[in-house]
């Protein structure tokens, strides 16, 4: 942060420079003579290389200096925060006008995402400190009215707009470095002040929330993934298979991939009434996104039963003491439509799902592993037919009305 | 009536009406003022052709249009007698749930619009159709959020169906009515992406043809339906793309389209299954609006 006096200091600075520029102007008349008399009045000398590197490319080709190339210079090395923010500092040190600080922020904006700072608030409170203070403040109300400094006030809503679409809410140290850039009712404070109603407000809106870091371990984030779609908190995930690499006497290299599955206790009981004689399937592989990132998991299901097999449960009447839930009287008793909240549609006809699973490989071989491990806690599975219906690509999450008659059925015994 | 002559003018250049409708359609219906005009993409010329030279003219088509109309026009004026919009007083007064779309059959995809990012010059993807087992509505495709390099689109990477304008016969615009209810329920399928639901209600002015009501529509993902309840309190004011300052509550009594936008920016395919869409009643919800309004220029 700037004080006050700083400031006024700096303004005082620049109104000489500017008026010394004018003069060698009007003596000289070359545009050469003004950057030479801005670098000759420089008060703070820069050190890195960067900057100086920067300043003798610029005196070669005057027409065009790009600021991408300080940064395209910096990221031969390395790509980091550090590297970043340094660029950001050399920027500042070398002109103490911020001559070009607009196309400068613009081409920073542009990299950080090369630079991994996309979503860092410091990184963004840095690029929007590169902005000169007070001097696009209106200090009249002929320039409140109108838009002063559009450029600039344009430059400092690209910047809060970059920062809302990495879902970053910006905090009271970019409030008061865009009072100070922009004043207190200018086009970025206003941008500010909607962020800061907007934000706070569809922030913990997901009812499924994902962390923006996600597991690096694939068996963590299988883990996450399969809790998720599962929408059981009785379910439980197993690992059927750790994932190992080892290389085998021979020479070879052995690894095997990663199983993972989830059963609630209400699938488990779904698949211990499954008729045997009709087949199972391992569909899939169904694409999960958690963000950014796809996984694939794999599901057992059944087809639907036809409606000759449907047998209807009775209601075990220990369930509730207090009333009925069942009542077999031969009334017409409508209810009162007032009080009817259910949908008028037809169900969707869809076979039960008794099992998910993820794997490292979505090969028959590796999912038939985990219903070997499935069989330990369902020995139905033993005694039924396990049909593989894999696809190399995702596909489509249906129930299919008739298996496909191309693949042969695969037996577990 | 100072604007008519301007509206029937506007009516006049809509060329994309003419050659749906007879042409006595378009004159009678209510229709805005195209001060905007249509999008453009740009580094494409204007379309001048003069209106006249888009009319196409078919006599087979204006006779089925016709029909339809009349056919229409009886079940409006039969139907007065039912009750209101055509159901019976006990209904529409009583009723708390209403299945406003289901997908029970092809011809239910007929009343969806699906469009995507192509029309700005992107990659995206999107298409509709039903499911295997003939009654849900399957909405797939690809994401792509590559801009188009055109020098002026920035952001790219949407795909959108959205629901059919009702018309009513002789081409007048009928609204949905749903203030007896206070809440939208739907049942869909998805793979964990967000989505956006958008409801569009008629406006007065013309510049606000593009002010759409918008909610998000988070999916678990997963085998399992989800249902999902969205009060219309919720709803947030947009005009495209950015939403607006003064918000204020959904008109439920014109509402206009509904439709469903994905864009997340994870670039790859995607899909969303709808059982149905219907409104519902929840007693328990008493908000009107969710999202105050602070003094405008307050002294800072």
């Amino acid at each position: 942060m700037h004080s006050k006096n700083q400031i006024q200091e700096m303004h005082a600075a620049l109104r000489w420079e500017m008026n010394l520029a004018k003069v060698s102007v009007e003596k000289v008349g070359s545009l050469r003579n003004i950057h030479s008399s801005s670098t000759l009045l420089k008060n703070e000398p820069f050190a890195t290389d960067y900057g100086e590197k920067s300043e003798h490319k610029g005196e070669g080709d005057k027409s065009l200096v790009t600021h991408d190339d300080l940064f395209e210079r910096v990221a031969q090395e390395s790509r980091t925060k550090a590297t970043f923010s340094r660029v950001l500092d050399v920027f500042v040190r070398q002109d103490i006008r911020r001559r070009g600080h607009v196309e400068f922020i613009y081409a920073a904006l542009k990299k950080m995402p090369e630079f991994g700072v996309e979503r860092d608030l410091a990184v963004y409170n840095k690029v929007l400190d590169i902005f000169p203070k007070e001097v696009f403040v209106p200090r009249n109300f002929i320039q409140r009215m109108f838009n002063h400094y559009p450029r600039q006030q344009e430059c400092g809503v690209q910047v809060l707009e970059q920062m809302e679409n990495y879902g970053l809410t910006p905090n009271v140290e970019t409030k008061v470095l865009l009072v100070q850039i922009f004043g207190e009712k200018s086009h970025p404070m206003r941008k500010f002040q909607r962020l800061m109603y907007w934000f706070p407000r569809f922030k913990d809106m997901n009812p499924f929330p994902i962390p923006h870091q996600l597991p690096q371990d694939p068996l963590d984030l299988a883990r996450f993934s399969l809790s998720r779609i599962a929408n059981d908190l009785d379910a439980k995930v197993t690992v059927h298979q750790m994932p190992f690499t080892d290389i085998s006497e021979t020479g070879e290299e052995v690894s095997q991939p990663y199983v993972v599955g989830i059963q609630s206790p209400d699938q488990c009981h779904l698949l211990a009434k499954h008729n045997t004689s009709r087949p199972l399937f391992v569909e899939g592989p169904f694409a999960l996104w958690l963000r950014q990132t796809c996984v694939h998991y794999y599901v057992l299901r059944a087809d639907p039963l036809p409606p000759e097999e449907k047998v209807k449960e009775p209601v075990d009447p220990e369930r509730c003491f207090f009333y009925p839930l069942e009542l077999d009287l031969d009334l017409e008793l409508d209810r009162d439509l007032g009080d009817d909240d259910s949908f008028n549609v037809d169900e969707v006809e869809e076979g039960p799902v008794f099992a998910m699973c993820m794997a490292g490989q979505g090969d028959q071989a590796t999912l038939a592993k985990w219903i070997s491990g499935l069989q330990e806690t369902n020995p139905i599975l033993g005694r039924t037919a396990t049909v593989f219906r894999l696809e190399s690509g995702p596909r489509e999450l249906q129930s299919t009305a008739e298996p496909e008659p191309d693949l042969q059925p695969h037996h577990h015994l | 009536m100072a604007l008519t002559p301007l509206k029937q003018l506007a009516t006049l250049h809509r060329g994309a009406l003419l050659t749906l409708l007879p042409p006595h359609g378009p004159l009678v219906c209510g229709s805005r003022i195209n001060f905007l005009g249509e999008y453009r993409r740009p580094g494409q010329p204007r379309d001048n052709t003069p209106p006249w030279k888009k009319i196409r003219f078919n006599f087979a088509k204006g006779v089925e249009a016709i029909q339809q109309d009349l056919t229409s026009l009886k079940d409006e004026v039969f139907g007065r007698f039912v009750g209101p919009q055509g159901r019976t007083l006990k209904e529409h007064l009583l009723e708390q749930t209403f299945v406003q779309w289901e997908f029970r059959g092809p011809e239910s995809l007929s009343n969806w619009i699906v469009s995507s990012d192509r029309e700005i010059g992107g990659r995206s993807e999107a298409y509709l159709k039903l499911g295997r087992n003939n009654s849900t509505c399957l909405l797939y495709g690809t994401l792509c959020s590559i801009p188009p390099r055109d020098g002026e689109t920035s952001y790219s990477g949407y795909c959108t169906v959205r629901s059919k304008q009702p018309l009513k016969s002789f081409g007048r615009k009928k609204h949905y009515d749903w203030s007896n209810f206070n809440t939208v329920h739907l049942r869909v399928r998805g793979d964990g992406r967000p989505w956006m639901i958008n409801i569009g209600t008629e406006m007065y002015f013309s510049h606000h043809k593009n002010d759409m009501y918008n909610f998000f529509l988070y999916t678990r993902g997963g085998p399992y339906w989800q249902d999902v309840k969205i009060p219309f309190s919720k709803f947030f004011l947009s005009s495209q793309g950015r939403i607006q300052d003064n918000q204020h509550p959904i008109q439920v009594d014109k509402v206009n389209t509904i439709g469903f936008t994905l864009g997340d920016q994870a670039d790859g395919p995607f899909q969303l299954e709808i059982d149905f869409i219907a409104l519902c009643n929840d007693r328990a919800h008493t908000e009107e609006f969710a999202y105050e309004l602070y003094k405008r220029n307050p002294e800072v």
